[in-house]
């Protein structure tokens, strides 16, 4: 386990201490509500939905966290296979600090279920190259912000004009090139016609819904894998605090992600962008071990 | 997916119907849910279909379990103090222009088995379903009914459904307001207050008693077979807005949309229940596999 935090000396040492001593770590993980949500087969599945909260000292230095389980197991020892749903970082500020997994269901003859994992925690104080402030971010539109710990991190971000934006979205739109390639792929996958259908019809969908932003609304884009890459963007006011957002939204097709952010109020001309880098440095995992009995 | 034979229960308990007797029905499960938490919400949901009624004839429906176990023994009903009351039936989905009319679709509500338990072993009882559309006199709509505030509604349903509704007028709510202050300004003097004090008492009395939103309307309604299953307003584009009823000790029924103010084009909707329009039909399942 890495040292916590070298910047900050006395809290920084006795953070480390409290996170990475006593019982391992001085994190502990535990069970908060278990949810069995057994269905009879259909297009609904269920699943066990496992919601923990986390307990020691210095969590109040960690921003995010999440749950990878490596392994789980019922009683009969079958195994229960691998998490579903996105395994992004939770806001310690979100569920009241709580932290769900989804698995799926273990037999019904099963009582309990022993899983394995660690919990991942999210520091930004133990790297300064975790948050990166862009000042007057927001000035040069459609060219990649430039940031010498962005380019470290191997991420690009562009702030889009709204002319940028409208190019950028006729350029995703839905073809019918696209239509093809959905049905060959779930033809080749053996999935039923209706389902495919379906699908055609969703991505058509999403597609009539791409509108165009409100006036003030700040477009970023980027690879996928960038926006994995960053916890947070905030766009800094004219006190050099995060400006409230009433609305953020990331949408990817293809590997192209476009992130929005509405602000409650205008921006200052000068906008500084903050962006909160999910650096390595920055994250330390925690292994847990929990028994589960069944409901 | 099990298809159960018709099975005729005798309901062994009291209920004041309309209905007549149970028939038996054919049941089909579709799916099945147990929900099993540490937290809340745990429940058992099995999802029935009735093939031979369509959905587009069910406006609101109750189930009335008798019982149901599963194959440890364990209980399954859920036995609250009150009987069960008439849900709104949600269509699943716009069935198409040209699509065959959908089968209606229920959701029963039991307690978890035993996680140990393998099957459902029964569940009986009786299904009652709204159905409007088999009763003329399911209805009573009386367009622009602001108009007809002060004297009651004539409708041929409402009168043969027993229900008399009128609707009050601003100046009857001031006369009521009037005959109530008087009334109990006599028990408070007769009680010893006076003043500044029982004018307080009195204005606080009636603010209690009678007070409406703007988006509340007072009517006098009797009801004595229990006909009205409920109110709504209708607006001139044809959107139905709910609403609620609360009556209170002056005999007056408060309706509230808790939000728009009725307008004078709107229609009012009263739906009854009636011999015709609700039926009973009993079911049984057996041996229902548990997920």
């Amino acid at each position: 386990m890495r040292a916590f935090a070298r910047r900050s000396p006395l809290l920084g040492i006795m953070v480390s201490l409290a996170l990475t001593a006593g019982g391992q770590s001085g994190v502990k993980v535990e069970i908060d509500e278990v949810v069995d949500n057994r269905m009879s087969e259909g297009p609904m599945t269920g699943g066990l939905e496992l919601r923990v909260k986390l307990s020691g000292s210095g969590l109040d230095r960690v921003t995010a966290a999440r749950l990878l389980v490596k392994d789980a197991r019922d009683d009969g020892g079958n195994a229960l296979g691998k998490q579903s749903g996105p395994d992004d970082f939770t806001p310690r500020e979100y569920n009241s600090g709580t932290l769900s997994v989804s698995l799926p269901s273990p037999k019904r003859t099963a009582t309990a279920a022993r899983v394995k994992g660690t919990v991942e925690l999210f520091v930004p104080a133990r790297d300064p190259s975790a948050v990166v402030k862009i000042d007057k971010g927001l000035a040069k539109l459609d060219a990649p912000l430039s940031a010498k710990a962005l380019k470290a991190a191997k991420v690009s971000i562009t702030p889009l004009s709204p002319a940028g934006y409208a190019a950028l979205m006729k350029a995703r739109k839905v073809t019918p090139e696209d239509i093809e390639k959905i049905r060959a792929r779930g033809k080749a996958e053996g999935v039923p016609e209706k389902e495919i259908e379906l699908a055609i019809g969703l991505a058509q969908a999403f597609d009539s819904m791409d509108a165009e932003p409100p006036e003030g609304t700040v477009l970023l884009s980027g690879k996928e894998g960038d926006f994995d890459r960053i916890f947070r963007v905030d766009v800094l006011g004219a006190d050099g605090k995060p400006v409230d957002m009433t609305m953020r939204s990331t949408s990817t097709r293809g590997e192209d992600s476009i992130m929005t952010l509405q602000p409650s109020q205008p921006l200052p001309a000068n906008a500084a962008l903050q962006i909160t880098l999910l650096t390595d440095k920055a994250r330390m995992s925690v292994p847990f071990e929990l028994n589960v009995p069944l409901p | 997916m099990k298809r159960t034979s018709i099975l005729a229960v005798l309901t062994l308990f009291a209920i004041p119907v309309l209905a007549q007797s149970a028939k038996p029905v054919d049941v089909t499960v579709k799916h099945v849910n147990d929900r099993r938490t540490t937290g809340h919400f745990a429940n058992l949901t099995i999802t029935i279909e009735l093939p031979k009624i369509h959905s587009t004839d069910v406006a609101a429906w109750r189930a009335l379990l008798t019982s149901a176990t599963d194959d440890s023994g364990r209980d399954l009903v859920e036995r609250g103090d009150q009987e069960p009351q008439l849900e709104t039936y949600q269509q699943m989905g716009m069935p198409g222009k040209d699509a065959p009319p959908e089968p209606v679709s229920l959701r029963l509500q039991l307690r978890n088995p035993e996680r140990k338990a393998t099957t459902v072993k029964e569940v009986t009882g009786a299904l009652e379903l709204y159905m409007p559309s088999k009763d003329p006199n399911s209805t009573a709509e009386l367009p622009k009914f602001l108009s007809l505030a002060g004297k009651p509604l004539a409708h041929k349903a409402l009168k043969a459904n027993g229900v008399e509704i009128a609707f009050v007028t601003p100046a009857q709510i001031d006369a009521e307001k009037k005959r109530l202050g008087a009334a109990k300004r006599k028990e408070a003097l007769a009680e010893g207050l006076e003043g500044e004090g029982l004018d307080q008492y009195i204005a606080s009395y009636l603010e209690n008693v009678i007070s409406l939103e703007e988006s509340d309307l007072a009517a006098r309604i009797k009801d004595p077979n229990n006909r009205i299953h409920e109110i709504a307003y209708v607006d001139a584009s044809g959107d139905v807005k709910h609403v609620s009823s609360r009556s209170n000790e002056t005999g007056l029924t408060i309706l509230s949309t808790w939000g728009e103010k009725p307008q004078p084009d709107w229609k009012l909707r009263v739906s009854m229940k009636t011999p015709k329009n609700l039926a009973r039909y009993s079911f049984a399942l057996a041996d229902v596999n548990l997920p």
